[in-house]
C-alpha cells in the first residue's frame, strides 16, 4: 500500500490480565472508509482509544502519516489531524451548538471570528445551522450525534474515527449520517467507522476489519466479510447481508 | 453560559456597568460614615475574590476550596516585604502575585490529575498544610502572632501625594481592583481561553480529544485565579494591617469565596457581584450589628441588635446554612433562579415548536 | 527501643479508634458515593453527648455509649433522609460543599450553645496506665481499643452474615443492580449514614477521656478519616480498619521523631501523596 495514512502494527492492550486488544494489525490508505465491526466487547472502542492516545497501547505501534503515535496525548493527536467521536456522545452541554463546534475550530485558529465562520460551515454540512444558538444539552440524540461530527470536522482532520455514530438513531437519521459519511469521503476525508448496523457498514465501507475477543478475526471487502464463515460464527449465526 | 447576547444587549450591560462605577465613585467621594465605606471595601474585595475564583471554579469547573492558599501568600508577601524590607506595597504586591502564580503551578501539577471531589480534597489539604506550616515555622512567619502593620506608606503619584489614612483611599483602590477583575473576566470569556476553559468544565475527555491540552489550560486558569486572589490578599493586608495564619483558613477565607460565587451564580460575570451583594452585608451585620446603629439605621436598643449580638462569632454558622440552602434549592445561584423563571415566562410567550418529523 | 515500641503501641490503640471513624466514612462513600466532609463533626457531637452524660448524669463515658451511639445513629439517619438524599445526583463538588456546610452548622451550633471552652472528662482511670515489660499502656486507650475491637467484630458479622448487612454491601457494590434485585436502596442509604454517624460518635465517645473536647475538634478528625479511607481504599471496610491502625502508628511515630507540632501537617502531606500516587489505596475499589 503506497503511503498508508494509518498503520496499526501488532497493537495489544491489556487491562490487568484481560487482553482487550490482542495483536491487531491493519493499514488504511488515504481517502478510504474502513469499517470496524465485531460483537460487543470485541475491543473496537479500546482500539480507538489506543489509536487516539486516550491511553497508550500496551504493545505494538500506531503510525499516523508515518509518525509513531505511541504515548502521544489526545490533543497532540488531534493537532496532527486525527479526531474521534464518542460512542456515548459528549456534548459540551451548557454551551450552545455553535460554541461547541467553535471549540473544535479553535484547534486551528486563535481568532474567534474565524472559528465562528468555520463552525457555521460545519453546521451547514450536517444541516444544523438553524440550531446554532440552541443549548447543546437540550438536543435530541440524533442532533447530538450530528453536533459531535460537526465539532470533530471543525478541527480540520485528515482522519475521522466514528464510534457507533448511528447508535440510537432511527432509519432516516441513520440514512442522513450515511449520506454525510459518503459526502465526506468525496471531499477526501479518510474515515474509520465502528458500527453495529450491518447494512450501513456494507454500504459505506471499502474494507472491513472484524474484531472478536480482542483479536483480528478477518479483513476484507464487504462481500468477503459477509460470506466469511468465522465472521458469521462470531455473530452467532446472524445472517450478514 | 457563553451566552451570545446580541450586540445591543452587551452594550446595555456595558452602559449599566459604567453607570454603576460612576455612581460608586461619586458615592465614595460623598459618603461620610466610615462604616459605610468599610462595607463598600468588603463588597469590592468579595467581588474581586469571587471573580478570581470564577476563572478556575466557574469557567474551568475545578472547584478549589483551598484558595486561601493564594490569598494568604499575597497577604504575607506584601506585608513582610513592607515590614522587613521596606518595599512599598504597590511593588510588593506584584511579588505577592508572582509567588501565588508559582504556588499555583506547583499545586496544579500536584492536583490537576485528580478529578471532581478528589481535587476539592487535595486543594483543601494544600491550604491546610500551608496554614499549619505558617503556624509552626515561627521564625519565618511569626506564627500565630502574625505581622502587625503601623501604617501604609504614602504614595507619590504624578506629583500628588496619596496618604492611605482612613478608609476612603482604600475604598477607591478596592473599587479599582474589583472593576479590573470584572474586565479581566469579561475578556477571558470572549477569548479562546474562555472557550477552552468551559470545554474542560463540560467534558474533559471531549476537550482533550479536540486538541485542548488539559494540563496547560488548567494551569493557566489557576494562575490567573491565583494572581487575582493574591491581589486581594495583599490589599487586605494593607487595609486590615494585620496578617496571621488565619489568612489561610478554610472557613474564614476559602469557603466564603466559594459561597459568594455559588450564591450569585457560578460561571457568570454577574454572579460574584450578586453573590457579594447578598453575602457581604449579611456577613458584616452579623459580625457587627452595632454597625447598623452607627449608620443610623437602627436605634441602639433595637431588638434586632439584641437578637443578633450572640451570633457575632457564629458567622460560620451562617455560611453553613447558606451553603446548604443554596445547594439544595438553588445550585445555580440567584442568577440561575432568575434565568429559569425568565425562561418559563419566555416559553409561555412563544408558540410551541413544530413536532419533530415522524420516523420513516 | 522502648520509646519506639511505646510509640507503636499507643499508635495502635488510638489507631483502632481511628479505624472506627474511617469505617463509618468509607461505608457512607461506598453506599452513596458521597464524600462526607462533616464526618469529624459527627465525632465531635459524640464527644459532647458523652461529656453531657458525664457532667450532667455522672455516667462513665464507656457506659454512656448506649446513649451516644443510638443518638448519633438517629441523627445520621435524619441527615441522610432530610438533606443528603436530595443531592445524591448532584455534582460531587456540590455534595462536598453541602457536607462542608452541614459540618459548619454542627460545629458552630455547638459553639453557640457550649462556647469554645475546652472541656475535659476526667475519670478515675483517665491518667492511669498498665505496666507491661517496661512499657506503659494507657488504660483509657486500652479500654477504647477493646471496645473498638468488639464493635468492629460485630460490624463485620453484621455486614457478612446478616441479610441487611449483605444488602448494604450489595448496594455499595452496584446500586442499580441492587435495586433491580428488590433492595430498598434508599433505606440502605439511610442505614449506612446512620451507622457511619454512630461509628463516628462512638469513636468520639471512646477518646473523650483522653482528648480535649471543643467545637472545632471535628475538622482534624475529618481529614484524618479521609487519609485513612483513601489509604485503605474508598469503600473498603477492611482497608479502613488497616488504614486506621497505620495512621495511628504513623502519627504517633511522627510526634516522637519529627515534631509534635508538625504531626498534623505530616498527615496532610501523606494524604496528598496518597491522592497522587495511590488513589485507589491498598485495597480500593474505585479509581480517583
Amino acid at each position: 500500500m503506497a503511503d498508508p495514512i494509518l498503520q496499526i502494527q501488532h497493537v495489544s492492550k491489556f487491562f490487568g490480565g484481560l487482553a482487550a486488544n490482542a495483536d491487531v494489525s491493519f493499514e488504511m490508505e488515504l481517502g478510504m472508509i474502513m469499517g470496524l465491526i465485531g460483537p460487543n466487547g470485541a475491543g473496537k472502542t479500546t482500539l480507538f482509544n489506543c489509536i487516539t492516545g486516550y491511553y497508550p497501547p500496551s504493545r505494538g505501534d500506531v503510525l499516523f502519516k508515518g509518525v509513531r503515535l505511541n504515548g502521544l496525548q489526545p490533543d497532540a493527536v488531534c493537532r496532527l489531524g486525527m479526531v474521534r467521536t464518542w460512542q456515548k456522545v459528549k456534548p459540551l452541554a451548557k454551551l450552545s451548538v455553535i460554541d461547541n463546534v467553535m471549540v473544535g475550530a479553535l484547534a486551528r485558529t486563535r481568532k474567534l471570528s474565524v472559528a465562528r465562520e468555520v463552525a457555521m460551515e460545519q453546521l451547514r454540512v450536517v444541516r444544523m445551522e438553524h440550531k446554532a444558538e440552541f443549548l447543546a444539552g437540550g438536543l435530541p440524540i440524533g442532533e447530538r450525534k450530528k453536533l459531535e461530527v460537526a465539532r470533530a470536522l471543525a478541527t480540520k482532520p485528515e482522519l475521522l474515527l466514528l464510534d457507533e455514530v448511528m447508535g440510537g438513531l432511527n432509519p432516516s437519521e441513520s440514512d442522513e449520517i450515511i449520506q454525510l459519511i459518503l459526502e465526506l469521503k468525496k471531499a477526501g476525508l479518510t474515515q474509520m467507522v465502528i458500527e453495529h448496523d450491518m447494512k450501513a457498514i456494507m454500504r459505506i465501507s471499502d474494507r472491513i476489519v472484524v474484531l472478536n475477543s480482542g483479536e483480528k478475526l478477518a479483513e476484507g471487502g464487504p462481500r468477503e466479510i459477509a460470506d466469511h464463515p468465522e465472521v458469521i460464527k462470531a455473530y452467532l449465526g446472524e445472517r450478514v447481508e | 453560559m457563553i451566552a451570545r447576547p446580541h450586540r445591543g444587549v452587551a452594550l446595555v450591560w456595558i452602559l449599566v456597568g459604567l453607570a454603576a462605577v460612576a455612581f460608586l465613585v461619586v458615592f465614595g467621594l460623598v459618603v461620610k460614615k466610615p462604616y459605610v465605606l468599610h462595607m463598600g471595601i468588603m463588597l469590592f474585595q468579595a467581588i474581586l475574590l469571587g471573580q478570581a475564583w470564577n476563572v478556575i471554579g466557574g469557567y474551568t469547573g475545578q472547584y478549589s476550596v483551598g484558595h486561601a492558599a493564594y490569598f494568604g501568600v499575597g497577604a504575607y508577601t506584601t506585608i513582610m516585604l513592607l515590614m522587613t524590607h521596606g518595599i512599598a506595597p504597590w511593588w510588593g504586591i506584584w511579588l505577592g502575585m508572582g509567588n501565588a502564580v508559582l504556588l499555583s503551578l506547583v499545586i496544579g501539577s500536584i492536583t490537576f490529575r485528580l478529578r471532581g471531589p478528589y481535587f476539592v480534597l487535595a486543594s483543601i489539604s494544600v491550604a491546610e498544610i500551608i496554614r499549619l506550616a505558617a503556624l509552626h515555622f515561627k521564625d519565618f512567619t511569626r506564627g500565630a502572632e502574625g505581622f502587625l502593620l503601623d501604617a501604609v506608606p504614602s504614595l507619590h503619584l504624578l506629583g500628588a501625594e496619596i496618604d492611605f489614612v482612613g478608609k476612603r483611599p482604600f475604598y477607591f483602590v478596592a473599587l479599582g481592583l474589583a472593576v479590573a477583575s470584572v474586565i479581566a473576566n469579561w475578556a477571558v470569556e470572549r477569548s479562546k481561553l474562555g472557550y477552552y476553559f468551559q470545554a474542560i468544565r463540560e467534558d474533559q475527555d471531549a476537550a482533550h480529544s479536540l486538541g485542548i491540552n488539559l494540563t496547560a489550560y488548567k494551569n493557566v486558569a489557576l494562575a490567573i485565579s491565583a494572581a487575582f486572589t493574591a491581589l486581594a490578599g495583599g490589599f487586605s493586608a494593607m487595609y486590615v494591617k494585620w496578617v496571621d495564619p488565619n489568612a489561610f483558613s478554610l472557613p474564614e477565607v476559602s469557603i466564603p469565596i466559594v459561597l459568594t460565587v455559588i450564591i450569585g451564580g457560578i460561571g457568570t460575570i454577574a454572579g460574584p457581584v450578586v453573590g457579594a451583594m447578598v453575602l457581604v452585608p449579611l456577613q458584616e451585620i452579623l459580625r457587627n450589628p452595632k454597625g447598623l446603629v452607627q449608620v443610623g439605621i437602627l436605634s441602639p436598643d433595637s431588638s434586632v441588635v439584641t437578637f443578633l449580638a450572640p451570633f457575632a462569632n457564629a458567622h460560620q454558622l451562617f455560611y453553613g446554612v447558606l451553603v446548604v440552602v443554596v445547594i439544595l434549592f438553588a445550585p445555580d445561584g440567584v442568577l440561575g433562579v432568575i434565568r429559569s423563571s425568565l425562561r418559563k415566562t419566555q416559553r409561555r410567550a412563544e408558540p410551541r415548536p413544530a413536532a419533530p418529523a415522524a420516523p420513516a | 527501643m522502648t520509646v519506639f515500641l511505646q510509640s507503636v503501641i499507643s499508635g495502635i490503640l488510638v489507631g483502632g479508634v481511628y479505624a472506627l471513624v474511617g469505617i463509618g466514612l468509607t461505608m457512607i462513600f461506598g453506599v452513596m458515593r458521597v464524600i462526607n466532609f462533616a464526618h469529624g463533626d459527627l465525632l465531635m457531637l459524640g464527644m459532647y453527648v458523652t461529656w453531657r452524660a458525664f457532667d450532667g448524669l455522672g455516667m462513665d463515658p464507656f457506659l454512656s455509649l448506649v446513649i451516644t451511639a443510638p443518638a448519633l445513629f438517629l441523627w445520621g439517619a435524619f441527615l441522610q433522609s432530610a438533606v443528603i438524599n436530595r443531592v445524591l445526583n448532584a455534582l460531587p463538588q456540590n455534595q462536598i460543599l453541602l457536607t462542608i456546610g452541614l459540618g459548619l452548622i454542627m460545629s458552630n451550633s455547638v459553639m453557640l450553645i457550649y462556647t469554645s471552652d475546652y472541656r475535659i472528662i476526667t475519670t478515675s482511670y483517665s491518667s492511669a496506665s498498665y505496666s507491661l515489660g517496661g512499657l506503659s499502656i494507657s488504660q483509657p486507650l486500652l479500654y477504647a481499643f477493646l471496645v473498638t475491637v468488639a464493635i468492629t467484630v460485630a460490624l463485620y458479622w453484621f455486614l457478612l452474615r446478616t441479610d441487611t448487612g449483605q444488602a448494604i454491601r450489595a448496594t455499595a457494590q452496584d446500586r442499580e443492580a441492587a435495586q433491580l434485585m428488590g433492595i430498598d436502596v434508599r433505606a440502605m442509604s439511610v442505614l449506612a449514614f446512620g451507622i457511619g454517624a454512630a461509628l463516628a460518635g462512638t469513636a468520639g465517645a471512646l477518646i473523650s477521656p483522653t482528648y480535649y473536647i471543643f467545637p472545632q475538634v471535628g475538622g482534624v478528625f475529618t481529614l484524618k478519616a479521609f487519609v485513612i479511607v483513601v489509604l485503605g481504599g474508598m469503600g473498603s471496610v477492611v482497608g479502613a480498619t488497616l488504614g486506621g491502625i497505620i495512621i495511628g502508628v504513623t502519627e504517633s511515630l511522627a510526634a516522637v521523631y519529627i515534631a509534635s507540632g508538625l504531626k498534623e501537617l505530616v498527615v496532610f502531606v501523606l494524604f496528598l501523596a496518597l491522592l497522587l500516587f495511590k488513589p485507589s489505596g491498598l485495597l480500593g475499589k474505585t479509581r480517583a
